[in-house]
């Protein structure tokens, strides 16, 4: 995250120039005036992206998540701890790394879907970058159910 | 829309000749258009004060691939950075005749587009995101209070005390992004119109569009570019832009 901040052009602005996908997709994505009886696109992928994007977060999950990050921040501060407490952050920091795999993962099946593999985005795997609001999705969610237990099956396997 | 994309055809459709960007002024003159993919043979479909613009979508196949959405968001980008008044249509709207544009689109929606035309008239979108940097923001935390220190050095392998750390952490950083959130956009003002999203990732500051008057715009980027200057190192700000007014389409 910090090299985004040391930037093109000398700007403290991380600007993406041209757009990754996932910015164009968060940009446009369900945006715009519509004529109901012809918007015609397969967006089943599409969704998923901003769908998986958004279970990220679940409280709980966060919570440890951030817990995790607390301790871990300790451990690099100040050098020293006893073993058990090593051991800790060093299983929880594996389980957060599976998480976070498991949702590039995701997103690069997105991405495969809508065959965007010439213009990946340059996030960091950062979670929730794509993140959106809106009673929309529910929408979303229920039409593109199948596709998501698919993408599921795939997290499970990686 | 959830009917039609039950029906859609997963090719595409012999019968759909028009896919259409968006609507603009009747009589709006197209720079050299770029001439790729859906954008090809980029041209104006008109009736009354409006214009729908029409590009050609591919021959044999659906839409939905990167490209499309890049050609699609390009093409009004363009126009609306080039002063040109555009109001963009829902990515996808594919019809088959120019006839139909009119019939459905510029005909029975005349006076509304007019009226949107001119919400976004000399007005661009810019999209922002502002992050917090983790390990800054939770240093902070940590320093700035006593009681998640404690809960820090009570967290032990139950999930009990790493839940009530993390909940406390997570509070301080909703708190700690109301401040920063509101301090941010005070910075970047004036702007024409801001929509917040919402967003639960406890490491976002805010995800906000603008809408910003064109001739204002370099302005509002110097602006923006202060404040991130002002926040190097502690919160991230990434933004996109300047893009058609995709977010401020109803109300105006």
């Amino acid at each position: 995250m910090t090299s985004a901040v040391a930037t093109r052009r000398g700007s403290y602005i991380d600007r993406p120039s041209p757009s990754s996908l996932a910015d164009v997709v968060e940009l446009i994505l369900d945006k715009g005036l519509v004529i109901d009886a012809y918007v015609r696109v397969s967006l089943v992928g599409i969704e998923l992206l901003t769908i998986d994007a958004r279970i990220v977060i679940a409280s709980v999950d966060t919570y440890l998540r951030f817990a995790e990050a607390t301790n871990r921040l300790d451990l690099y501060e100040k050098g020293g701890k006893d073993l058990s407490e090593l051991t800790e952050s060093l299983s929880e920091g594996g389980a957060s790394g599976k998480t976070s795999g498991a949702i590039e993962g995701a997103e690069k099946k997105v991405e495969e879907f809508i065959g965007g593999s010439d213009d990946d985005s340059d996030d960091d795997g950062d979670s929730g970058d794509d993140g959106d609001s809106g009673g929309q999705r529910q929408r979303a969610r229920s039409r593109s159910s199948s596709s998501r237990r698919r993408s599921r099956s795939s997290e499970d396997a990686e | 829309m959830t009917a039609s994309l039950a029906a859609a055809p997963t090719a595409g459709s012999p019968e759909a000749e028009c896919y259409v960007f968006g609507v603009v002024d009747a009589g709006t003159r197209l720079r050299a258009p770029l001439e790729v993919g859906l954008a090809s043979g980029l041209r104006l479909v008109e009736h009354g004060a409006v214009a729908a613009l029409v590009g050609a979508p591919p021959p044999e196949r659906a839409l939905g691939r990167a490209s499309d959405l890049v050609d699609h968001d390009r093409v009004l980008a363009d126009l609306a950075s080039g002063g040109v008044a555009v109001v963009p249509l829902r990515f996808g709207t594919l019809l088959p005749d120019d006839a139909t544009v009119v019939a459905e689109l510029l005909e029975p929606r005349h006076d509304e587009l007019r009226r949107l035309l001119d919400v976004v008239r000399d007005r661009v979108q810019f999209t922002l995101t502002a992050r917090f940097e983790r390990d800054t923001v939770l240093r902070e935390v940590l320093e700035d209070n006593a009681d998640i220190q404690r809960l820090r050095a009570a967290a032990d392998d139950g999930m009990g005390s790493r839940l009530a750390l993390g909940e406390r952490v997570v509070g301080e950083l909703m708190t700690l992004r109301d401040g920063e959130a509101a301090a941010l956009l005070t910075e970047i003002e004036p702007v024409v119109a801001g929509q917040e999203r919402q967003t639960s990732d406890p490491l976002d500051v805010a995800r906000v569009s603008v809408l910003v008057e064109l001739a204002d715009a370099a302005a509002f980027e110097q602006r923006l570019e202060e404040a991130a200057r002002r926040r190097a190192g502690r919160v991230t700000v990434r933004l996109v832009g300047p893009s058609a007014a995709y977010d401020f389409l109803d109300g105006g």
